[in-house]
């Protein structure tokens, strides 16, 4: 899932500062899963920032809606009724559901509410760690299923560097070392012989490096 | 809307905790509101928000004495979350005092906690109605 926290209340606030009425819309997907844009999040946003403007004795009229997905034009559709009766939209989505909202309504202004932050999983609850960088050239089956691009902090490719302790990274210390976890893995799966194949420098132009990135479905493609 | 210039309490409480009618007083020096929910684990950081909104000077959650919760640890769930809206109100200078969470044993030291809460309320600023 895209990982996102809420931004401060008070960036928010100086945000809306130029609106009387504002959407606050929220994400069903992602976001919600991390606790930061689903329909619980845009209530106590809401809520939040209407007991903060009233501290600084401003005025402002929020509106609450979640959908499903802001990144799919299909399910932005539904907010079209809401958008329209207000001034600016503080979208609660991931920075491409703020995107595709301000691609679909040219003529409102919408204003991110969160920080998109990474790729990650629920590690237990309540912990959020990033598992993918999304470069673009997936290398998990040499790895035996974890990433050291996204994992190691020195984003080393061909085995450890000999700085952990314990299992843990020398650079996090409170951070699993990748490159034990390979090994572990491996070496359970019986697939050490993997790490015999020299792993070259990786090339990111496939990643965000090589700027901007598109898929190109062909048979669904109209 | 305030009906009296009392300092309005609302108090979200276990219904395994505390009946409000078993309360020895009620306390003449503030306007006390009691919300029952079924464990303290229910309250959500939305109903605390909206309990300000609604007008009280002070909220406060009543739960179960740890290890004692019906429900294994919604006490404990409840005082994390509890933590998480102070953060909130402390972010938006309401200051978190506003919002207490107590483990109680028994009604008897409701009025306790009441004058406890109202001692807090002086150094805070009056929620604007």
């Amino acid at each position: 899932m895209i990982v996102a926290e809420r931004k401060p209340v008070a960036e928010i606030k100086n945000s809306l500062a130029p609106y009387d009425k504002v959407l606050i819309l929220g994400c069903g997907t992602c976001v919600k899963t991390c606790f930061a844009g689903g329909e619980d999040e845009v209530a106590v946003l809401a809520s939040a920032l209407r007991l903060a403007l009233k501290q600084s004795g401003q005025q402002l009229r929020f509106e609450e809606l979640t959908v499903e997905r802001q990144c799919e034009d299909e399910f932005i559709q539904e907010a079209g009724p809401a958008v329209g009766r207000n001034a600016a939209v503080l979208s609660l989505a991931c920075g491409a559901g703020v995107q595709a909202l301000a691609r679909r309504f040219a003529a409102v202004p919408v204003l991110p509410g969160v920080n998109t932050t990474f790729i990650g999983v629920l590690e237990k609850p309540g912990l959020f760690t990033e598992e993918c960088a999304g470069c673009g050239d997936c290398q998990l089956a040499t790895f035996g299923g974890i990433c050291p691009f996204t994992r190691c902090a020195k984003k080393l490719l061909n085995g450890p560097c000999g700085g952990s302790r314990q299992g843990r990274c020398e650079v996090h210390p409170d951070t699993d070392c990748a490159w034990h976890l390979i090994i572990e893995r491996l070496n359970a799966l019986g697939q050490m012989d993997r790490l015999k194949t020299y792993v070259p420098p990786k090339s990111w132009n496939r990643s965000l490096a090589g700027g901007p990135r598109k898929l190109i479905r062909k048979d669904h493609v109209l | 809307m305030r009906t009296s210039s009392l300092p309005k309490i609302t108090v979200f409480h276990c219904a395994n905790c505390l009946d409000p009618v078993r309360v020895p007083m009620a306390s003449s020096a503030c306007d006390l509101k009691f919300v029952a929910l079924a464990c303290s684990s229910m309250v959500k950081d939305v109903f605390l928000l909206r309990a300000f909104e609604a007008g009280a000077d002070a909220v406060v959650v009543l739960v179960c004495p740890e290890g004692a919760c019906r429900y294994v640890e919604g006490n404990l769930r409840a005082k994390k979350r509890v933590q998480w809206v102070k953060d909130l109100l402390d972010e938006i200078g309401m200051d978190g005092r506003r919002l207490a969470l107590h483990n109680l044993a028994s009604a008897e030291a409701v009025p306790a906690i009441v004058d406890q809460t109202l001692a807090v309320l002086p150094q805070s600023e009056p929620v604007p109605a």
